[in-house]
């Protein structure tokens, strides 16, 4: 651990300045080449809704995020790997006001005690519901492995996209398109 | 069985108040949390599990471009008390020898990860960076990675000033326990193990600590006792109490005990920002974290369990011997966990006769630090699974076995001192064998048998500890039992409560919102809680051990009852009746007079009175409507009874099996909001099954731990698990005012027993035994091809 004897040129120098379109908001910024994504997100952006659960190896799924239609866990990424592309956060999700139907759903059957994990795991709701508007239990587990949860035992979390499915399902499909396009 | 439909708030699954900013990310957790100037902490840690320091040399680092401060052991030590001062010591009795531990070691290591260098920077890659040019020399010494080793006379000791390896020796006991082996008419004698898991929350531990020379330290840290750290932190450092501040953020990413004891890493970072006066953050890594904290359980039970031919266990012997690792946390220094595991060992069952000799040994690993289910989870195992084998063994029915040694009358006191306070849990039981449907099982288990499929039914009980009353909570840690709370009704008729324990995800703000909404008759949005802050919060002993149902939600009920005696004195007043006036109601933000409800008074008149315009109160009443409760229960401790019981399938060729049905019973008096119970039950059950199934702190032989990350160290994901059924079987307790009792703690702990046992019942095949934690499909098929052999 931490003895690496010959570290000379440890000093990752380097900037880059990227454009990305984060909850439909353009950015641009410069940032360390070295800088992770989540940290990109995080610290300067202030989006602090995306977590950080594990040391960088993409585990536990805190930091999912959505980018160009896929869940992507940004302590795996640079910031600069990001670069043109259109992300989504929890932020983007819904506000207090106007829940989005899978922050209700996870509201409506208590989804979440500690909320650490939270974000991470609706944004792989979200992506699923995406592709797969009638998911059955066995799916709705299937496409939560990538999002750890130490709190729930996941069974109101299962019930929660449930409920967001359900609520989708009973939209126009016009409102719900809105609802799972970013 | 009760559900209570009288009150208004209580007993509604509502949904959680602390929900909605969590759910759009506006969650504030300690993460969360950088202020003007902050430096980051990046800790060097051994990479070594024994060994001596020959030489460290800092000065690279030193230099490097960003880095604003290097730490070493010699210095910190220098300016403060050795973290383990009395107070951060159980009073247990029996033989504890203490190690001499600072924030950073000094000239040995005694296991890998532990803190060695602090590094400070201007970033947190900067000091990740930096971390790498520290240079260490080290001899390396023999590592003890086994406790029975480590305990002969003979082994190198970890501690050379220390007269043997064991940290704590000693025994629990009552009854004529070799008599009631005489009387026998069957000894069960076997080694059980429960191995080295515990709890990992998602959000690992973290602080933030700032100085200034007039108001003092403050410490941000995701604690689950802000009230203890800060006395810790005043007496280790030497810094006046009111000169130290801390703070646990609004949000906490899951605890589960693991970030309940006093550790290294906050002496670090306060030490660190008093010298550079500048704020200072360190964030746990997973890695840190996994070879750091959460690690628990680890427990050898040399279990005798002594029966008569019908099944009454007569009395029980155990020799138990926990692996503390290096002892070195405050508060539980690595035995506590173990010593209340052998003060619960007899679970729910009424034994008389009991010896426990406990020897707790330092080894090579990080120090035991507390994990939901506190000590009980391999106890649990081993009793429970070791019941299951008696019946076997007599050719008995298991559940006549359970039955006949179920505690029935309440209060009952156990061998080893621990007060059941209520509750039927005989009946609990009933409610899992019918809810499991035990003997159709048994019949399609004959069925199943027939096709060469093989299936079982196992089960297991486990009396929870709901909070610990001080008679018992101030020998163990050195702190008070109490539940504490402070009721506010402010300026404008609406009520803040003040909390000492802060929560971790329990959702407090709901459930005691939910108690008080009730008491003062108002509606849960009219109330507020502040919970966290040290410098405004009344002392408390933490979020733990199932305490917030049972004591301090009891302690803001009496906080309300207190102010509404005020209250209806001020209601009499203002209505011309007489101040005794007694009978009036509170609802919907009135105080009603019952024998003519016209007469009627508003809260905000009331609190308009008292604040805003005392010349309208009675003659010589202070002014102010606020009130502060410590609730004790009127019993030494309460329990709470859960019930698993569970269907497997097993395939002998492979060991493979799955769990076809999860069924929990679950008692926890009155639930104040029965989906938050549902939710606390899943998650205690899931973390259970990852305990005994997938999690393992795995080490080599030099003591270096195998599973650093999350892909070793499994937690179960939504698709390794089965669904858990619960079924409520609610007996309220009536030494809480509300009859609640707390829930979460021990849910994990009669995981293996039932799985163990129903695992057994299915393979049917004599001799077979599950003895050893983990249970995997390679442990069950080693036990299969041994007994081939």
């Amino acid at each position: 651990m931490n003895q690496l004897n010959d570290v000379q040129r440890i000093s990752m120098g380097g900037k880059k300045t990227i454009h990305v379109r984060v909850n439909g908001k353009i950015i641009e910024k410069e940032v360390p080449i070295r800088m992770l994504l989540v940290d990109f997100l995080r610290e300067e952006l202030g989006l602090t809704g995306t977590h950080v659960g594990c040391s960088v190896e993409g585990r536990c799924g805190a930091c999912t995020i959505a980018l160009n239609g896929e869940n992507v866990k940004s302590c795996l990424q640079l910031a600069v790997q990001a670069d043109g592309t259109n992300i989504m956060t929890v932020e983007g999700l819904g506000t207090v006001e106007s829940l989005h139907p899978i922050q209700e759903g996870f509201w409506e059957k208590h989804g979440l005690q500690c909320g650490f994990c939270t974000p991470g795991m609706m944004i792989s709701a979200y992506n699923l519901l995406k592709v797969n508007p009638h998911p059955s239990t066995d799916e709705i587990r299937e496409a939560l492995v990538g999002n750890l949860c130490r709190c729930t035992g996941y069974e109101h979390i299962i019930e929660a996209v449930k409920y967001a499915a359900d609520t989708l399902a009973s939209m126009s499909k016009e409102e719900r398109d809105k609802l799972l396009t970013y | 069985m009760t559900t209570v439909t009288e009150t208004k708030w209580v007993g509604r699954s509502i949904r959680r108040r602390e929900d909605p900013r969590l759910l759009v990310g506006q969650g504030t957790y300690i993460a969360d949390l950088t202020l003007p100037g902050t430096t980051y902490v990046q800790l060097v840690r051994s990479p070594h599990a024994h060994a001596r320091i020959r030489h460290i040399d800092i000065s690279k680092a030193q230099n490097h471009p960003g880095v604003v401060a290097v730490l070493t052991g010699q210095e910190i030590a220098a300016a403060m008390q050795p973290i383990l001062v009395p107070a951060m010591r159980p009073n247990l009795g029996g033989d504890l020898q203490v190690p001499t531990v600072y924030p950073l070691a000094i000239d040995k290591v005694n296991w890998v990860g532990e803190p060695i260098v602090a590094i400070v920077a201007e970033s947190k890659y900067v000091a990740e960076d930096a971390s790498q040019l520290v240079e260490i020399e080290y001899e390396a010494l023999t590592a003890l990675v086994n406790p029975e080793e480590a305990m002969k006379p003979d082994a190198p000791k970890i501690y050379e000033d220390w007269k043997s390896n064991v940290l704590w020796h000693g025994q629990l006991a009552n009854g004529d326990v070799e008599k009631a082996f005489r009387e026998a008419d069957y000894i069960l004698s076997e080694r059980f193990y429960g191995h080295r898991t515990g709890a990992a929350p998602m959000e690992t531990r973290g602080m933030v600590a700032s100085y200034d020379n007039f108001t003092g330290l403050t410490l941000h840290i995701n604690s689950q006792r802000p009230h203890i750290l800060r006395m810790a932190i005043s007496k280790i450092m030497r810094i006046s109490h009111d000169k130290v501040r801390v703070i646990a953020p609004k949000d906490v990413g899951g605890a589960f005990g693991t970030k309940a004891p006093v550790y290294r890493e906050e002496f670090i970072v306060s030490y660190l920002a008093m010298k550079l006066k500048r704020p200072v953050k360190w964030i746990e890594n997973r890695m840190e974290s996994l070879m750091t904290i959460g690690q628990e359980r680890d427990q050898i039970h040399n279990l005798e369990i002594a029966v008569r031919k019908d099944g009454k266990i007569l009395g029980v012997k155990d020799r138990m011997i926990a692996d503390s690792g290096d002892g070195s946390n405050g508060v539980y220094m690595g035995f506590v966990m173990p010593w209340l595991g052998a003060a619960y060992l007899t679970n729910a069952y009424d034994i008389p006769n009991v010896h426990i000799d406990l020897s707790c040994v330092v080894t090579n690993k990080p120090c035991l630090s507390p994990g939901r289910a506190f000590g009980e989870f391999p106890a649990r195992f081993a009793m429970d699974y070791a019941m299951h084998l008696v019946a076997r063994e007599l050719n008995l029915d298991p559940r006549d076995v359970f039955q006949k040694n179920i505690i029935k009358k309440f209060p009952y006191v156990t061998a080893t001192g621990v007060t059941h306070d209520s509750g039927d849990y005989e009946g609990a039981f009933r409610a899992l064998i019918e809810a499991i449907d035990y003997d159709r099982v048994k019949e399609e288990q004959k069925e199943a048998r027939k096709n060469g499929r093989l299936i079982g039914i196992g089960f297991a009980m486990g009396a929870e500890m709901s909070g610990i009353g001080s008679q018992f909570f101030v020998p163990m840690e050195n702190q008070p039992g109490y539940g504490s709370a402070t009721v506010k009704v402010d300026t404008y008729g609406m009520i803040q409560v003040f909390e000492g324990d802060s929560p971790q995800g329990q959702g407090h703000e709901t459930t005691i919102g939910q108690a008080v909404a009730d008491e003062l008759g108002v509606s849960i949005e009219d109330i507020y809680i502040s919970y966290g802050d040290t410098f405004t919060t009344p002392f408390a002993s933490g979020t733990l051990g199932n305490r917030g149902a049972s004591y301090t939600v009891s302690a803001a009920v009496l906080a309300c009852r207190k102010l509404r005696r005020k209250m209806q004195k001020i209601a009499a007043h203002i209505l011309g009746l007489p101040l005794e006036t007694e009978d009036f109601v509170f609802t919907n933000r009135e105080v009603i007079w019952e024998q003519d409800e016209t007469k009627r008074v508003s809260l905000l008149e009331i609190a308009d009175v008292a604040i805003l315009a005392p010349t309208k109160l009675p003659p010589g009443m202070e002014a102010g409507l606020e009130a502060t409760s410590y609730f004790e229960a009127d019993i030494a401790s309460m329990l709470s009874i859960g019930a698993h019981a569970a269907v497997v399938e097993v395939n002998p060729e492979t060991g493979a099996f799955k769990i076809l049905r999860y069924v929990i019973v679950d008692d926890c008096g009155v639930p104040i909001n029965p989906m938050l119970v549902r939710g606390q039950v899943h998650g205690g059950a899931v973390m259970g099954l990852g305990n005994a199934l997938f999690e393992k702190y795995a080490f080599d032989e030099a003591g270096q731990p195998l599973s650093t990350t999350l892909m070793e160290y499994h937690m179960p994901s939504a698709a390794d698990v089965p669904p858990i059924e619960m079924i409520e079987f609610n007996v309220p307790t009536p030494y809480t005012p509300l009859g609640t009792k707390g829930k979460g703690e021990g849910i994990p702990a009669p995981v293996p027993a039932t799985l163990a046992s129903a695992i057994t019942d299915a393979l049917d095949c004599p001799g077979f035994k599950i003895l050893n934690l983990p249970i995997t499909p390679e442990s069950i098929w080693r036990i299969l091809k041994e007994l081939k052999q």
